[in-house]
């Protein structure tokens, strides 16, 4: 199985589709697995940033308890929080939308995709929701 | 194998473009390749929503003062799991950025070299979190 073969884009890509990251913007003939593919690879993209913002951000561990607890509280400033939701939403989005890709590819459900999609995304919402309501009540609260 | 160019591209003419090898034999290392993006991907989806909870639902305050990551990290459940966690996810989040950029349309030679500074990065990667995780488990 090549990583090729699942990218919708290079599935029918329409004449002159333009190579590479330039090609996501390209509209033209773009069903709905089409954005899927695109989203998944932009919340990738940033949550594999995050990740690597995370652990460097984790260094100032070693540097012992002040250090840590005087970023913490900069943290828990309505700016951050705000930005721990787009991370979570990134989050979902990603997770879920892969899980429905590994679905789809390994043959099952792809007769129910929009129903599939339409449960993950009412998952994706309310999970949201909770994660926004808990990240928002933390502000200043250590 | 036969039919498949050497790297000087010994089955094309003298000043052709070697031979370009069938996707499915681009793949040098082991554990790389969309099969691979699935398996490590349903791995982080146990270990990120475990990592989410337990750091940012239950936590009185939404986040760990430094007392509570040693009391977390220590715990002899939790550590093995976060250390597979930053293993496994690292791995798969250098994967994607390696699809993406192979979306650009490279040439084999240049998919080799992009292949190894990923795995590169991840080692780099891994061995700083490690050299974290001792830090905070030997001087709490």
């Amino acid at each position: 199985m090549s990583e090729r073969a699942v990218t919708p884009a290079r599935q029918a890509p329409p004449r002159g589709r333009r190579r590479g990251v330039l090609g996501w913007l390209d509209v033209r003939g773009r069903r709905l697995g089409g954005w899927a593919f695109i989203l998944n690879r932009v919340t990738g993209l940033g949550v594999l940033f995050y990740l690597y913002l995370h652990l460097i951000v984790l260094s100032q561990l070693a540097a012992g308890p002040s250090s840590w607890n005087a970023l913490l509280n900069w943290f828990l400033n309505p700016i951050f929080l705000v930005l721990d939701v787009v991370l979570l939403a990134g989050l979902l989005i990603h997770g879920l939308n892969g899980i429905r890709l590994t679905l789809v590819e390994f043959g099952l459900v792809v007769s129910r995709q929009k129903a599939l999609l339409l449960a993950f995304g009412t998952v994706g919402v309310i999970v949201l929701l909770i994660g926004a309501l808990r990240f928002l009540s933390d502000v200043g609260a250590k | 194998m036969a039919g498949r160019a050497d790297e000087s591209g010994a089955l094309s003419a003298p000043g052709e473009r070697p031979v370009r090898w069938a996707p499915e034999e681009r793949d040098t290392l082991p554990g790389v390749g969309w099969g691979w993006q699935a398996v490590t991907g349903a791995l982080v989806l146990v270990l990120v929503t475990l990592h989410m909870i337990a750091n940012h639902f239950v936590v009185k305050g939404g986040l760990r003062d430094y007392q509570e990551v040693i009391a977390y990290i220590t715990n002899p459940v939790i550590l093995p799991l976060e250390t597979l966690f930053l293993v496994v996810v690292s791995w798969h989040g250098l994967l994607g950025l390696r699809a993406v950029i192979f979306d650009f349309g490279l040439s084999v030679r240049a998919e080799r070299i992009v292949t190894r500074v990923l795995l590169g990065v991840w080692v780099v990667t891994v061995l700083y979190g490690l050299t974290l995780l001792a830090i905070l488990v030997t001087h709490p």
